[in-house]
């Protein structure tokens, strides 16, 4: 599933994410790499979502968190 | 001789702090050759000998291909720093590591510093870092970046490693051809390396009790407008001491300087320079950068304890809209305050064009001066609940603003394939260190006091040759021939020759507007005397109100008004943001629009009020 379909206090692990090498340079070096587990920490409606990865909260635009695809843990 | 060193860390490791603590005030800013990024140079002395540091660009790594990445990368290679100071968040040690491992592969001298050490003690986290450097081969040095005492170790390990540099000797992460493998790759390099030297925090986040507010769709938004109307008020309070301390400088230097001019026989037209002119434009200069002093305390509190974070999650989508993204909250919030901050606040946006579509789009905000002329104007004219619609109808307009800026500037600045969402970390909640946040605040409003005396200064002269005349009488001025030749065209957009001489004024400074209007519709005062005493001997508001309401209509009241609000917000912001994006011809681009925008809006609003009033 996308990760914007994932729900809060869901855990879970990062399966794949798209993009372009500028895209992907942003979202690999804040730690968001295939293989990650992750914890979606809030999930609302036309807001960013908050995910807990690598001891950070990452808020993340909806956008680009459409196009990391996640699996339950 | 001198010593060089670079300081190389991620966003939010620290690393402008301990930039600024290592420099204090001794620090050049200047840009990379060729490129639009802003080169930071700052020198220290210990024990005898000079060490000039260079501030690197900070992104979270360095393999990406923009302008800043490129640079840091080649600045590294190139050697002409002797030694690299990296810095990681200890808190969050895993991933700010990365930048490390992107560090390796370019195998030069450097040391590790673990800032924010107290934050990971405090989160219960240890760091063996004897282990950890001797797994790297460099030093590692606990430290916190806003305890002061931490700094004298730093300069004696920097001593050390001068003599003796350390270069990693763990392997770095292997180099792979595609993007993924090659974080993976890295990502690895650092767990392996923090095994055994860190345990990893619990799996099971949970957000504080006050988070759980903050990140509600709604509350939350509240909760930040809220915050950000208190921060004002604090604000203004921080000011008021060094406001009133500046407000008296005309008032005691005019004397004792026109009688010792007088005395040497100086010509009085340059008396009145040096008695009127110079000690208002330190009046003005001290005002602004006392708002800038208390706009950054107040805001340097609530981006340390992570409170802007929170804002700009809360705010993201809609700031998306606009082609920004969430971090551009906190700058259009400054402008509020002043257009200067606002400006300036726009460097935490990581792509060049979304930061000057941010720059344009704080233009549009009007700033506390013009809050604070707008219902003298409108009070003249119109009853209390009248100017309240005024006003509601300026912030309406307002948000036009900004949505045809967005739309006219966006597809060149920032089309979409190139906007960067918004990627950031939510920091966990810090203690506020005030002694750092003032110095802070203390270098940035010293900074804007420098460049605008400057400014301000000229354009006052400028000021001073159009208004000037000799008998006193404004009907002598060129500014009078100037505004009553050009009067037919200006009519045409809803305003006489006395209020668009306010008008262009208050391009240059909206301070002046009131002085202005009192100068022309007064017409014995001398226009120089009244636009510099504006704020210094009050303008009397009924006085002039009176004068006002029988020479204009309320139709074209209210059309200056409005055209006032939206034209260019005042010459310093212009520069500020001329400085900040390197752009001469974005900076007039965007000016031309405002100006023509101003224009348009008066011409609207003056003819549709002429047929209801």
């Amino acid at each position: 599933m996308k990760l914007t379909e994932t729900t809060a206090d869901m855990q879970g692990q990062i399966l794949s994410v798209g993009g372009d090498d500028h895209f992907m340079n942003r979202i690999t070096s804040i730690g968001i790499t295939e293989g990650t587990p992750f914890q979606t920490v809030r999930n609302d409606r036309k807001m960013p979502v908050l995910i807990y990865l690598r001891e950070t909260l990452i808020s993340l635009n909806r956008a680009d968190a459409e196009r990391i695809e996640v699996a339950k843990r | 001789m001198t010593a060089s060193i670079a300081l190389l860390g991620q966003p939010n490791s620290g690393k402008s702090t301990i930039y600024n603590n290592l420099t204090g005030s001794r620090q050049h800013v200047g840009n990379w050759a060729g490129k639009t990024v802003e080169k930071n140079e700052g020198t220290y002395t210990y024990e005898g000998t000079k060490y000039s540091v260079t501030d690197l660009p900070g992104s979270y790594g360095l393999s990406g291909n923009s302008d800043e990445e490129i640079i840091t990368t080649d600045f590294i290679k190139s050697g002409q720093s002797e030694l690299t100071v990296v810095l990681v968040d200890a808190s969050q040690l895993e991933r700010s590591m990365f930048m490390l491992a992107e560090f390796a592969r370019l195998d030069k001298p450097a040391l590790l510093v673990l800032n924010m050490i107290d934050v990971a003690k405090d989160m219960g986290k240890e760091i063996d870092t004897a282990a950890l450097s001797e797994k790297l081969g460099i030093p590692v040095l606990p430290f916190n970046a806003t305890d002061t005492k931490d700094y004298d170790r730093l300069k004696k390990l920097i001593a050390e490693e001068m003599k003796a540099p350390h270069k990693m000797t763990v392997a770095a992460p292997a180099e792979q051809a595609d993007v993924k493998a090659d974080s993976r790759a890295k990502f690895e390099w650092v767990s392996e390396l923090i095994s055994g030297v860190t345990k990893t925090g619990e799996s099971v986040y949970k957000l504080s009790k006050f988070d759980r507010l903050m990140t509600r769709p709604v509350l939350g938004k509240l909760i930040c407008i809220g915050v950000v109307l208190l921060a004002f008020l604090v604000a203004m309070i921080i000011m008021i001491p060094f406001m009133s301390i500046g407000k008296m400088i005309p008032g005691v230097l005019h004397d004792p300087v026109d009688q010792l001019l007088t005395g040497w026989n100086v010509h009085p037209w340059i008396v009145s320079i040096f008695s009127t002119m110079i000690p208002n434009v330190l009046y003005f200069t001290i005002s602004m950068a006392s708002f800038v002093f208390g706009v950054n305390i107040v805001f340097g509190f609530l981006e340390e304890t992570g409170f802007l974070a929170r804002a700009a999650y809360q705010f993201d989508g809609l700031l998306s809209k606009l082609g920004l993204q969430g971090k551009a909250i906190c700058p259009m919030l400054m402008g509020f305050g002043c257009t200067i901050g606002g400006a300036c606040g726009t460097r935490v946006m990581d792509n060049w064009g979304q930061r000057m579509l941010a720059m344009s789009i704080v233009w549009a905000i009007p700033c506390a001066s013009i809050w604070s002329i707008i219902p003298v104007i409108s009070g003249m004219f119109f009853s209390w609940w009248q100017t309240l619609l005024v006003c509601v109808g300026i912030l309406l307009y307002v948000v036009v603003s900004m949505i045809v800026v967005s739309k006219l500037f966006s597809r060149k600045l920032a089309p979409k394939e190139t906007r960067s969402g918004m990627i950031m970390e939510l920091p966990p909640y810090h203690k506020a260190h005030w002694k750092h946040i003032i110095k802070e605040a203390f270098f940035k409003a010293w900074d804007i006091f420098r460049r605008a005396l400057g400014t301000v200064t000229l354009v006052s002269i400028v000021f001073y040759i159009f208004s000037f005349s000799i008998d006193g009488n404004v009907n002598n001025s060129l500014l009078y021939r100037v505004g009553t030749f050009i009067e037919p065209v200006t009519r045409f957009f809803g305003m006489g020759w006395q209020t668009f001489m306010a008008f262009v004024s208050g391009a240059f400074a909206k301070e002046a507007v009131l002085g202005t209007l009192n100068a022309v519709f007064m017409g014995d005062n001398s226009l120089l005397a009244a636009t510099f005493y504006a704020k210094t001997a009050a303008t009397d508001a009924s006085l002039l109100g009176a004068a006002m309401t029988q020479a204009i209509a309320p139709a074209e009241a209210l059309a200056f008004m409005f055209a006032t609000t939206f034209n260019i917000p005042c010459l310093m912001a212009l520069s500020t943001t001329y400085k900040e994006s390197h752009s001469l011809k974005w900076t007039v681009k965007v000016a031309l629009f405002y100006i023509c925008n101003a224009l348009v809006l008066s011409c609207i609003v003056y003819h549709v009020a002429s047929l209801f009033m």
